[in-house]
């Protein structure tokens, strides 16, 4: 697999010499980079993984993408009706998903500095180690890309016949070429302007920005498609859609069907897609590689340059401390504990990949909602004047268990994992103490002030007399996250494991399936102690007000609540004092 | 004296690669025991051991009255360990990296507090308190795991190349922090290769290689047929061949038809 890749990225070696690059180094370096990628554990994105399961992993990783590529299909139906306008949004979409795996999994290939010892002090040009890096990520995302336009392909090739088949790979090659080039020139664009040591953290908004829009954009575009509206699209209707460099991919149709219809005036297009990625290409590399190294090293020195302006901000940063010290004494008795909630509340305001995975969540829940709320046939207005009467706040309230989830899966994951000696050196009776402050260090910060934002809208809307429910529901939350924080995969000491796909994956699914089965029951018995019996039939505008209104019933509610409470209390209690008595000996089996 | 530290018929296997075979050793209160031997010698597996990271060992091994396998936190609260160029969690300060390391060790906030501001004052990194360590030079991470593993005043050192990286000054200090741990009557076992500094700070020498000690003594006992340095014994015991020897081996590897070329003589 890599001889081949290898070969296809060395392909254009006459182009990669005029650019600038020694294509001896450059394939030395990215031989070395491939070999490094295959003798990694995997995760997606990062191939990594034991040398027994990595057949595996690399198998899973392509069914993934295979699976996520069947959402191509329905943009290639389209194509049956108007084949420049589907393959325009097949190219659209495409692009959008390719963008968001690069900026989430593989930008940070361009900006890695890991390898400055071993690269920086040869003699190698500026522009051989910025085309090594490109063409690096190029080889993750073939791997990605051919499993998941399969399906599409083959879509295409029934509706379009041979001359589809044939034609099906070059708008998929151009879609990548342009999307390659344009996010890692933005990227490149952003660490020759951006101030050293802001260049990361301007990435890491970058990077949550658009997760959230593409949550936002994945999650809203298919309300917007109507499938019946699919026998008459016509590109005609669609004329802006010229500026998209999709639709000029989409117009390279026109080579292989030359009735095939398009905007007045705008076959030339097609010749557009081709030279756009090379320009691209070429601007990338000409303007932006000279001084790319010195960037980097800048940008890794950083912290060391900013030390004078430190100082400054020393006192907001002690009192800062102070308020975290404090808590942490309020909230853990033992030192262990203490010590747990420190690291856990330290290190995720400053690790860049935990803000990076955990952040957008905060997004995800109002979105989700939101597009639960207004996806059936009613008006955006009758939906929002119906909202009290109805119960979709035990709905919201539940979304917000994601956060702390999201969270909790990532507070065991570093990088520095092998930090973790001192654990083992420090007289830690039970490290189930330094993982419960872990815990609660994780509740406190983020979900705690998360479901009081949102039980600040569930009272705008619907009262005072839904406290009972906030707190329910957020004892019901926190007695899941303890039990997934208990589970094999999450039982570990804050910031001990590396990232990777896990292992016992079947184990590990059916313990999340039975988790999320038993959250599903807790959530459907306060559905049915707030009054409605089948939540998921009747959504969240149904008004059972005149069921409700009888004063027995609501008696009897309450009563059912609080009995609900007080189970989940005991629960919790005796969960949490499982995770707190967890010993080195459990820790071992489970790592 | 009662020894503070005693190995009896210590082992360690790694699959069918013999780390230790038998040790035996006593280590009294107020030594400075130098601990060298050749890579891969077992040198880290006993400082391992001994600092409670490994506990899958075979024989038996006492520190300060206490039985390692039975009461593997006691010792731990009583030995300070520092580690080569160890990985921290550098994302956080040295102050809040300390403080997080004092909690572990059971100590009060106040006293992290202010043993953490002495100690690091006196590395020269007062100024850098409050910056993340990412940024930090190879010396700089040293001092603050130097600073890290003293901070609960420890009863017994262990220090494994502890000047890594560290600047003339910084060695000179660490090298007197020595002598005055001792005289505090705390027991250091000093992990190094270089020889020079083991042979002037260490009362006893101790040499590991294969898994088992092949030496052990004072430089002078260690010196018996004559004067030689600590590296040239070394080298007697542990090597099979003379180092010029392999430096001119490996140097003859240049006497290829590449050399002309690589000097640009084409």
């Amino acid at each position: 697999m890599n001889k081949i890749l290898l070969s296809l990225v060395m392909l254009p070696s006459a182009l990669w010499e005029r650019l600038g690059a020694d294509t001896v180094q450059l394939k030395a370096i990215l031989n070395a980079k491939l070999l490094v990628d295959d003798r990694k554990p995997l995760s997606f994105g990062n191939n990594k993984g034991p040398a027994h399961s990595r057949k595996y992993t690399t198998i899973t990783t392509m069914m993934v993408s295979f699976f996520m590529g069947l959402i191509y299909i329905l943009p290639v139906l389209i194509t049956a009706a108007d084949t420049v306008i589907g393959l325009t949004m097949f190219s659209t979409l495409f692009m959008l998903l390719l963008t968001f795996t690069l900026m989430t999994d593989f930008v940070g290939i361009l900006i890695d500095t890991r390898d400055k010892l071993v690269l920086f002090p040869r003699p190698v040009n500026d522009t051989t180690i910025m085309l090594s890096r490109l063409l690096h990520i190029f080889t993750y995302l073939a791997r990605l890309v051919v499993p998941m336009c399969i399906p599409a392909w083959i879509v295409f090739g029934l509706i379009k016949g041979r001359k589809g088949v044939l034609f099906f790979p070059l708008p998929v090659l151009l879609s990548v070429f342009v999307t390659l080039f344009l996010v890692c020139g933005l990227y490149l664009l952003v660490l020759k302007l951006s101030r050293p040591g802001r260049f990361k953290d301007v990435l890491n908004f970058f990077q949550i920005l658009f997760s959230v829009v593409f949550f936002t954009v994945c999650i809203l575009s298919p309300g917007m498609i109507n499938p019946e509206a699919f026998e008459t699209l016509k590109v005609e209707a669609y004329s802006w859609v010229k500026y998209l460099p999709s639709y000029w991919i989409a117009t390279c149709w026109t080579w292989a069907d030359h009735a095939a219809k398009v905007l007045p005036g705008t076959r030339w297009m097609s010749v557009l897609s081709v030279v756009f990625p090379l320009a691209s290409l070429w601007a990338t590399v000409k303007l932006l590689a000279p001084g790319f190294v010195k960037s980097l090293v800048t940008s890794d020195n950083s912290n060391m340059e900013r030390m004078p302006g430190a100082q400054a901000g020393s006192k907001k940063k002690s009192a800062a401390q102070k308020r975290m010290y404090h808590r942490a004494n309020l909230f853990n008795k033992s030192d262990a504990s203490k010590a747990g909630f420190m690291i856990t509340w330290l290190q995720t305001s400053r690790s860049r990949s935990f803000r990076m995975k955990v952040l957008p969540s905060f997004a995800y829940v109002p979105v989700y909602f939101f597009f639960l709320l207004f996806s059936g046939k009613h008006s955006f207005t009758e939906v929002w004047d119906h909202l009290p009467q109805g119960k979709g706040y035990i709905a919201l309230l539940y979304m917000t268990a994601f956060v702390i989830i999201e969270a909790i899966n990532y507070i065991t994951i570093s990088d520095q994992y092998k930090a973790a000696w001192v654990y083992h050196a420090a007289p830690v009776n039970k490290p189930g103490e330094v993982i419960a402050g872990a815990f609660k260090a994780v509740w406190v910060k983020y979900f705690l002030p998360f479901i009081a934002g949102i039980s600040v809208f569930v009272f705008a809307v619907w009262g005072i007399p839904v406290l009972f429910d906030i707190i329910l529901a957020t004892v019901n939350i926190t007695l899941f996250a303890a039990i997934i924080m208990r589970t094999t995969a999450n039982r570990s000491l804050p910031f001990s494991r590396k990232e990777q796909i896990k292992d016992s994956g079947v184990k590990n699914l059916v313990r999340v399936a039975g988790t999320l089965a038993a959250m599903g029951g807790l959530v459907l018995l306060h559905y049915a102690a707030a009054g409605l019996s089948a939540p998921a039939e009747t959504g969240f505008t149904i008004n059972l007000s005149a069921f409700s209104d009888t004063a027995w019933l609501t008696v009897i509610s309450f009563l059912l609540k609080a009995l609900l409470l007080a189970l989940s209390s005991v629960f919790l209690w005796l969960v949490f004092d499982s995770l707190k008595n967890t010993a080195w000996e459990t820790l071992q089996k489970t790592e | 004296m009662e020894p503070v530290i005693t190995i009896r018929n210590l082992s360690k296997v790694y699959g069918e690669k013999v780390a230790l075979s038998n040790v035996n050793l006593d280590v009294y209160p107020g030594q400075i025991i130098g601990y060298i031997g050749p890579n891969g010698a077992g040198k880290s597996t006993t400082v391992k051991i001994l600092a409670g990271i490994i506990q899958d060992y075979s024989g038996e091994v006492t520190v300060a009255g206490f039985n390692l396998a039975k009461h593997v936190l006691e010792v731990k609260k009583k030995i300070g360990y520092i580690p080569e160029l160890s990985e921290m969690y550098d994302l956080l300060t040295p102050r809040e990296y300390l403080a997080f390391i004092g909690k572990l060790f059971h100590l009060g906030d106040e006293v992290i507090a202010s043993r953490s501001q002495r100690m690091l004052e006196s590395f020269g990194l007062s100024d850098h308190m409050d910056q993340r360590m990412d940024g930090f030079s190879k010396g700089m991470r040293q001092k603050v795991l130097i600073t890290a593993g003293l901070l609960h005043n420890p009863q017994i050192v262990i220090m494994d190349e502890p000047l890594s990286g560290l600047d003339a000054n910084a060695v000179i200090m660490v090298k007197e922090l020595l002598q005055v741990l001792k005289a505090k009557g705390k027991t250091i076992f000093y992990c190094s290769h270089m020889m020079d500094v083991v042979e002037r700070v260490s009362d006893r020498i101790i040499l590991i290689d294969n898994g088992a000690i092949i030496a052990d003594g004072t430089i002078g006992a260690l010196q018996k047929d004559g004067n030689d340095s600590l590296e040239k014994i070394f080298s007697k015991l542990t090597s099979s061949d003379d180092g010029l020897k392999r430096a001119g081996s490996f140097a003859s590897a240049y006497r290829d038809n590449a050399e002309n070329r690589d000097n640009g003589h084409e």
